[in-house]
């Protein structure tokens, strides 16, 4: 399945949608573009995260429980700080999905 | 209020603390800007709020927690400010307990906020907890996060 001839939807979700979001959406656009993804990220937060839909949604892993079916590839992060870290997450779940 | 110099963003940092819980830790963080008049008391309640409501997730890496709240939730002035703690404190988090430096910042409208919060992302990437664990002084944890905010 070859879905690279569409732009990845990211949604990175936290609890305010406006603090820690906002950097892990700065991570994840990094991280994306070293694997060369072409991708829309955005930043919001828990609650209407849940009425949105996604291909990925990048969160702390204590909000994932809650944003079960908002994206087929629901990523936990617990440090902010490893880039390299979250792009080996991406990498891993986007080949499963077909995006690389 | 009014004039240029009152636009100059509010650092603040405070070492050494001593705290009894992550509460405590928030507001420790949060009330050098209070007491500065960069955000309103009911700013560092909201802080501590948010954690009660959505869980420890301000706690982005080992030992660093971002305390913040929304622009309206009393923010006057663009502001950030450092807590580091003598003991750290556990905010519940799975993996980043214990918690030993506390941030907190506020900004007065959306744009200021992403502007913020980038060259923070970066000056965090580039070893900044580490930096305000190290600071022997207030004045040397101010430096640090004066030059967060100097190239906005």
């Amino acid at each position: 399945m070859n879905q690279a001839n569409r732009e990845l939807k990211v949604l990175t979700v936290c609890g305010v949608g406006m603090g820690s979001s906002l950097i892990l959406r700065m991570n994840a656009e990094k991280a994306l573009s070293t694997l060369g993804v072409s991708a829309k990220v955005e930043h919001t937060d828990v609650s209407s995260a849940r009425s949105m839909k996604a291909d990925v949604v990048i969160a702390q892993g204590l909000h994932t429980d809650d944003l079960t079916g908002v994206a087929p590839v629901v990523i936990p992060i617990s440090n902010f700080m490893d880039v390299d870290g979250l792009r080996q997450q991406l990498d891993e779940a986007l080949r499963g999905q077909g995006w690389l | 209020m009014g004039g240029a110099d009152t636009d100059q963003p509010v650092i603040k940092a405070v070492t050494e603390v001593r705290v009894a819980d992550w509460r405590a830790a928030v507001r420790a963080a949060c009330q050098p800007l209070v007491d500065a008049g960069a955000v309103e008391a009911r700013y560092a309640d909201r802080c501590v709020d948010m954690v009660e409501e959505h869980g420890p997730y301000m706690v982005l890496a080992p030992g660093l927690a971002l305390a913040h709240a929304r622009p309206e939730d009393g923010v006057n002035r663009l502001c950030l400010a450092s807590a580091t703690l003598a003991e750290p404190v556990s905010f519940g988090h799975p993996d980043n307990d214990p918690v030993d430096v506390v941030l907190a910042f506020g900004s007065p409208d959306d744009s200021s906020h992403i502007g913020l919060l980038q060259k923070l992302a970066e000056h965090l990437l580039s070893g900044l907890a580490d930096t305000l664990r190290q600071a022997p002084d207030q004045a040397t944890a101010v430096q640090a996060l004066s030059n967060v905010v100097g190239d906005l």
